[in-house]
């Protein structure tokens, strides 16, 4: 934010002084990042099917934080109805591709009708989230929640279950996509490799969105509403522009849930996964893209976790994996909960010794004092005011700039 | 006064449309009544939520499991065991647990967020009530469960009163009365008694009430607890009503009517939660009303039953309610701008 306040606080950049790693140093993280990248490239390449099948899921689990992200931790509001978005995208999408398309799991769905029926669950998502933003906005803080969660019930019980759109109980069909350029995305594998590059879209937008002048705006909002209004900033358009971006996001994610699953139904889309979806973000860090994704792909795997060390025959991992997914929703609701009382920074702030040695920083424990990053992004600054704003919980005013190779996808916890 | 007035007002409402509906078999009149009953217990839990936003100026989201965790209780003493206790002493055993778990929850989670801004600990609140549900979950797994009410009959005998074929159950009548009694009593213990009035002094202005001495923790304490034993009496009540008992049963279909309704009522006052409350449970009751009704349909959509063009109607109008409470008269019916 180009803000007269930031400009008193920002240290002084003292250029003589500004350490630089060496050579050496550059290459030991540039090593890092691609065994990293790679690394869970190379784990969605070699793993079984099935688990390449829910490493797509915590890929759009990834997407999702993400767009709550937006709401949660850049405009600092609190949405309990992301359900509706992702839910109304999903059935747009499978309504498109089976109704209006006429895909089949048997004849194949062509490649373009497939970006179509996920660029009708952006587009839906982005109006569902405008016209709640529309008149919800208006209201802010402990009323725009309980709107929004009236909103998700609204969609769970209403939209929903109409019989057209989503067929009833049995389900509406996404079949996948058939291959192109010699890719196979029908299958679970191909079909994570395609999540992989929506969710470096949506980290590349999000990213690109935060640091030009719209972003710098929706974040001088969370900082202080009167502030931003004095400054010239359309308080209430900024909020709405940013929570259609988040309702696009939902809605790619809705999309790709879709089609990852093959069947929409609507039991997917309840209440409690829209509350797991607001703590997984609270868990990786408000406003912060790396914490965010590495804890959302966490959730999204919890439950497959203990299959890693018992080598069980089916029956008893599908007993455990039913009850696994009853413990994440403690699990989860605990983690977020130590994570508000005595971590308010996230995950992200636990990690965050290790995301700034990656962004060319030295490996230390205390971001104060270790100003400037090295790679002519010296406009940004990654950690604004930590004393105060760091107590304010959901109003801290972190936002880690993850550099460019920090932008790749990372499914895979 | 004003209270007395809408109050008032919104009565002379009810009996003139069952007045007008008398004598027509598909009208609204039976489901006016379902509406006026259902809306007690949103009454109920609305209290609990009143209650805390009045002290701590949160919106309590764990205020529904409250009572899903004492309805729990209870059926493990009664159904589960058997241990044959008395159905009143595993309810009074659940309360006692439920305001402990109250207890804990002040201490663990509203405690060290008390000077936090309020958006966090609504979302602490949430992560709580998610555990709760969690914790049911693993325990009782995502099944539904059947457990009796306390009372089965009225003490003369039958199976309750019947108003234009609606049958009302005895423990829909129970209710009624610890609602009225409850609201009496906070009524009465937040304008005339000295701890209640420190409790309103408290979440007014935290600092200044210590300086005269009243103790902050003290109070929270107290808010805490009884909004969970309000919350406990809720469950207990409704659940054997509500047809089964499931992990979040509170939580998925009753806390957001009831917020509703304290919203409607003003969050701020507890005869607005009641009142609210219940205007609540009649217009979800008439919106289910006209999605069923043939005349309904006939005069707008040309004989297509509202129901079959877009199911969940109550839960439709409920938003648009909320909505526009919020948009038009955001202090509520009986709210003060304290």
């Amino acid at each position: 934010m180009g803000t007269a306040t930031e400009a008193i606080t920002a240290p002084i950049p003292a250029t003589h002084d500004r350490w630089h790693p060496s050579t050496a140093g550059w290459v030991a993280r540039l090593t890092v990042l691609v065994l990293i990248f790679g690394g869970v490239l190379w784990v969605t390449a070699i793993v079984p099917q099935y688990w390449a099948d829910r490493i797509s899921l915590a890929v759009i689990y990834c997407i999702i934080g993400l767009s709550l992200n937006v709401v949660l931790g850049y405009v600092g509001q609190v949405s309990l109805g992301h359900h509706a978005f992702v839910g109304i995208a999903a059935f747009v999408a499978a309504f498109y591709v089976t109704e209006q398309a006429g895909c089949t799991a048997e004849l194949g769905c062509p490649f373009d009708h497939f970006l179509a029926g996920i660029g009708l669950g952006v587009l839906s998502g982005g109006v569902a989230a405008l016209l709640l933003g529309l008149v919800a906005l208006r209201i802010r803080g402990l009323y725009l929640a309980l709107i929004t969660l009236t909103y998700g019930f609204m969609a769970e019980r209403s939209i929903f279950e109409i019989p057209s759109l989503t067929r009833g109980g049995a389900g509406m069909p996404a079949p996948r996509p058939d291959g192109i350029l010699g890719l196979n995305f029908t299958s679970d594998r191909g079909f994570a490799f395609l999540t992989f590059v929506f969710l470096a879209l949506v980290l590349f937008v999000d990213w690109r969105l935060l640091r030009s002048k719209v972003g710098r705006a929706i974040l001088s909002i969370k900082h202080s509403e009167p502030v931003a209004a004095s400054y010239g900033i359309n308080v209430t358009a900024y909020k709405l522009l940013a929570f259609i971006l988040s309702g696009m996001f939902a809605g790619l994610a809705g999309g790709l849930m879709a089609f990852r699953a093959t069947t929409v139904v609507s039991n997917d889309f309840n209440f409690s996964i829209a509350l797991l979806w607001v703590l997984m973000v609270v868990v990786g860090g408000l406003g912060n893209r790396t914490g965010v994704v590495v804890i959302s792909a966490f959730f999204a795997l919890f439950p497959f976790l203990p299959e890693l060390w018992t080598a069980a025959d089916r029956f008893v991992v599908d007993t455990l994996e039913r009850s696994m997914s009853l413990v994440t929703i403690v699990f989860g609701a605990l983690l977020a909960l130590l994570t508000i009382i005595q971590f308010p920074g996230g995950f992200a702030e636990q990690v965050s010794p290790i995301t700034r040695w990656l962004r060319g920083q030295k490996f230390s424990m205390h971001p104060e004092g270790e100003g400037g990053h090295s790679k002519g992004h010296d406009k940004s600054k990654s950690d604004k005011g930590g004393g105060l704003l760091a107590k304010l919980g959901l109003h801290r005013g972190e936002h880690d700039e993850p550099a460019e190779e920090a932008d790749e996808p990372e499914g895979k916890n | 006064m004003r209270t007395a007035v809408v109050t008032a007002a919104i009565a002379a409402i009810l009996i003139a449309v069952i007045f007008m509906g008398l004598g027509d078999p598909t009208g609204p009149n039976a489901f006016i009544i379902i509406g006026i009953s259902q809306g007690a217990i949103y009454g109920l839990v609305g209290i609990g939520l009143v209650l805390v936003y009045k002290g701590a100026r949160v919106f309590n989201f764990a205020q529904g499991e409250y009572g899903s965790m004492a309805a729990f209780i209870v059926y493990l003493f009664v159904e589960q065991w058997k241990t044959g206790l008395p159905y009143w002493v595993a309810a009074l055993i659940a309360i006692v647990c439920v305001i402990i778990l109250g207890l804990i929850m002040e201490r663990i989670v509203v405690r060290p967020l008390m000077n936090a801004p309020r958006v966090t600990l609504l979302v602490a609140t949430i992560a709580f009530a998610l555990t709760l549900i969690g914790i049911q979950l693993l325990l009782f797994l995502p099944e539904a469960k059947s457990f009796p009410p306390i009372v089965q009959q009225l003490p003369g005998g039958g199976n309750g009163i019947e108003i234009f074929n609606f049958i009302i159950e005895p423990q829909r009548l129970l209710i009624l009365a610890v609602l009225a009694a409850l609201a009496g009593g906070l009524g009465y213990f937040f304008s005339r008694t000295d701890l209640g009035l420190a409790v309103l002094a408290t979440s007014q202005d935290a600092f200044a009430t210590r300086v005269v001495g009243i103790g902050v923790e003290r109070m929270s304490r107290f808010i805490w607890g009884s909004a969970a034993f309000l919350g406990a009496v809720a469950g207990i009540l409704y659940v054997p009503i509500s047809g089964a008992l499931t992990p979040g049963v509170m939580t998925s279909t009753i806390l957001i009517p009831s917020f509703t309704g304290a919203v409607i009522g003003g969050m701020t006052s507890l005869p607005g939660a009641f009142v609210g409350g219940v205007v609540v449970g009649v217009i979800q009751a008439l919106s289910n009303w006209a999605a069923g009704n043939q005349g309904v349909a006939e005069t707008l959509f040309g004989g297509r039953l509202i129901q079959d063009i877009l199911p969940g109607s109550p839960d439709v109008v409920l938003m648009l309610v909320l909505l526009l409470v919020l948009m038009i008269r955001p202090q509520g019916l009986l709210g003060k701008e304290a």
